[in-house]
């Protein structure tokens, strides 16, 4: 083995000497970083992290199988609740079918959430306490970016098809109801996506803010913790709130200062439209407002970040 | 304190019209404030609510230059302040105070410009995807560092070819030696060409032989690249194997700075004479010659100041018979340690922070910065 080194130097050493030595402004040739780098970056991301998972194959599919009976509970959970009532909340429109459209949007939201923003919230944490955000922060692309996206977990998605069924099986229904029935056109799928994302775009900020404070507490274990407070409040329809002292406090809270009420409340009213005809003024401005929350939110968990990152005190040797 | 000595001149550096200096840190300081844990339990509950936060200095006002082309090592004791610098020169931390430039940037604002253009392997830390093949990693690093295809794939055969790594290249990472482990991080490190390398003990832990084929791999690619190393190690072999230029740092501060001959020169003052007697008669009466440091008869070691050894073996050989003789130089490390107390004890004479306090409470934290 040591020979072996020893000897190779001089067979390679010719081709290496041919190349021209590099020079000191070599590395400012390539100056783009533009939107392709980036694509190609999370492309790989996704290629590791997709080898990865098949590399645990059994492990990857008792987390699907796990976490589909999971959502599954919880839709026959509704179906109780639903077996009582007919709405939740009186006149809001939330009916089953509103509700189920609701609830498969919330799925929808939480699947991608899993499977891509809170392991790398975590893992982001943990880069911090370990010292590894070293190599994250050597990189000449936005550490932010890389930081977000190389860990996916893959089986989280399963819930994903999941929530898309139910959303498809509730609006169909909702079409075929003979007393008040759902129109769609293009335009409110295209909303209906567009403000999925900006929900998804709303979590992520808040996590990746959460996140970043491990820098300055050292280690912040209850990311996890606060990501099950947070959906516990955002998959009910807001309505639920709206009522009573505590109740408009709540609804307040989560609307304006953690503005995670929105993030499923919008896209949900706009495809399943509890009070149609039509969607009502109120659904609009909760749009607007999600617009503006959405680039705040973004802008924040930046500022955090950055902030934070001027901080970081790369642990051990 | 400080022996400042000019580094040699290098052929490139003449053809090259630039006179700056690649690196040049001046008057750069890091202090840390540390969290005081008191033992016990009750002590712990009141840390929740009351801290005592005690500093340290890691870095204390340290300024260097390197010119490019240089293979620098930092040598020091635990907790020194070597990978406090690496770490300011890569731009992962900021100091406290104090100015740096590494060719022309400076490190902490991150420009993707300068970030480009180095590179830090820590034997500490890996940056390789545990659960995958390195290949995967090298994958990612393309298109991080933005390397066009057929650089990169030139840039990985050679290094694979000069590591011997082809074999290994299918295998996660986690089923790896150490030894294999650090040649696939040193290959990423260098994927992108860096003009300078940061090299964090990057031997810690390696056997002799894989320790051996780093320093031969090191040594060959800085010579034929000419590109600029700073490494930091506890192995004196690295340092005698690699490095022309050694700057010592010890308590935040640089001690020596010159040519590891230099050392030697002024610090290793004695030689070892080893001798093998054919008759051991009179040998008690060798050590009128020097400090006996070992005597198992036929063999006798003996320190002898390095201007009498001349004297001295003609003495010795006059009188005695002798069956073998050789004089050496004693181990690098001994020079070393010999050097870091000699640090120690000219701070502890000042009136600062006793030493054994600060130890222990880095230990405490659990977060030892070098």
């Amino acid at each position: 083995m040591a020979d072996d080194v020893r000897t190779k130097p001089q067979q390679s050493a010719n081709r290496i000497v041919n190349e021209p030595i590099p020079d000191a402004t070599a590395g400012d040739g390539i100056t783009g970083t533009g939107p392709l780098v980036y694509w190609r970056v999370f492309r790989t991301f996704v290629r590791n992290s997709l080898v990865r998972s098949m590399g645990f194959r059994a492990n990857f599919w008792l987390e699907c199988v796990s976490s589909v009976c999971w959502t599954i509970m919880n839709l026959v959970f509704f179906k109780i609740v639903f077996s009582y009532t007919d709405s939740i909340g009186r006149n809001t429109g939330w009916g089953e079918n509103e509700f189920f459209v609701f609830l498969g949007t919330t799925w929808i939201i939480t699947a991608l959430i899993q499977t891509f923003v809170m392991p790398n919230a975590q893992e982001f944490s943990e880069l911090i306490r370990t010292g590894h955000l070293d190599f994250a922060l050597l990189k000449p692309i936005d550490t932010q970016f890389l930081i977000s996206f190389p860990q996916m977990v893959w089986s989280n998605l399963a819930n994903l098809f999941l929530g898309i069924l139910l959303v498809g099986y509730a609006v169909l229904r909702l079409m075929a109801d003979e007393s008040n029935p759902l129109t769609l056109g293009f335009t409110q799928v295209g909303l209906y996506l567009f403000f999925i994302l900006c929900g998804l775009v709303i979590l992520y900020s808040v996590m990746i803010a959460m996140a970043s404070t491990s820098i300055w507490l050292g280690r912040n274990q209850t990311l996890y913790t606060f990501w099950f407070y947070l959906t516990n409040f955002y998959r009910q329809p807001m309505e639920i709130y709206q009522q009573g002292m505590w109740g408009w406090t709540l609804w307040g809270f989560f609307t304006f200062v953690i503005p995670i009420l929105l993030v499923v409340n919008v896209p949900a009213r706009i495809l399943a439209e509890p009070l149609r005809p039509g969607l009502d003024e109120r659904t609009w401005s909760l749009a607007g407002l999600t617009l503006l929350v959405t680039l705040l939110m973004l802008g924040l968990s930046r500022w955090v970040f950055q902030a934070a990152l001027t901080s970081y005190r790369s642990a051990s040797s | 304190m400080v022996t400042r000595i000019a580094p040699p001149e290098k052929p490139w550096r003449l053809a090259s019209p630039k006179t700056m200096p690649l690196i040049e840190i001046d008057q750069l300081s890091k202090h840390y404030q540390v969290y005081q844990k008191q033992e016990g339990l009750w002590a712990s509950v009141r840390g929740l609510f009351h801290r005592q936060y005690r500093q340290i200095t890691a870095l204390d006002a340290i300024s260097l230059q390197v010119e490019r082309g240089e293979f620098v090592a930092f040598l020091g004791p635990n907790g020194a302040g070597k990978t406090t610098t690496l770490k300011i020169l890569s731009g992962v931390i900021h100091p406290t105070s104090g100015t740096c430039r590494v060719m022309g940037h400076v490190p902490w604002q991150r420009a993707n410009a300068y970030r480009r253009r180095f590179a830090l392997v820590m034997g500490q830390k890996n940056q390789l995807w545990w659960d995958l093949p390195a290949q995967e990693s090298f994958r990612l690093h393309q298109h991080i560092y933005q390397i066009p295809a057929e650089q990169f794939q030139a840039t990985r055969d050679e290094l694979v070819d000069l590591l011997g790594l082809a074999k290994l290249m299918r295998q996660p990472v986690r089923e790896l030696s150490l030894g294999e482990r650090m040649k696939m991080e040193l290959t990423a490190a260098l994927l992108h060409r860096p003009e300078i390398l940061f090299l964090d003990e990057p031997t810690i832990g390696l056997d002799v032989v894989a320790q051996h084929n780093i320093q031969q791999f090191l040594k060959h690619y800085q010579e034929v690249r000419s590109i600029t190393i700073l490494l930091t190690s506890h192995y004196m072999k690295d340092i005698e194997a690699l490095c022309q230029r050694v700057v010592i740092i010890n308590e935040g501060r640089i001690q020596f700075d010159g040519s590891l001959a230099e050392i030697v020169g002024k610090f290793d003052q004695e030689r070892i004479v080893s001798l093998r007697l054919a008759d051991t008669t009179g040998i008690a009466d060798l050590q009128q010659f020097g400090r006996v440091t070992r005597s198992q008869p036929p063999q006798v070691q003996l320190r002898i100041p390095r201007s009498q050894v001349t004297s001295a073996l003609t003495e010795i050989l006059n009188r005695y018979q002798v069956d073998d003789v050789s004089v050496s130089d004693p181990p690098l490390e001994e020079v070393f340690a010999h050097l870091f107390t000699q640090g120690r004890e000219a701070t502890d004479q000042g009136a600062s922070a006793p030493k054994e306090d600060m130890a222990g409470s880095r230990r405490l934290t659990g977060e030892a910065r070098h």
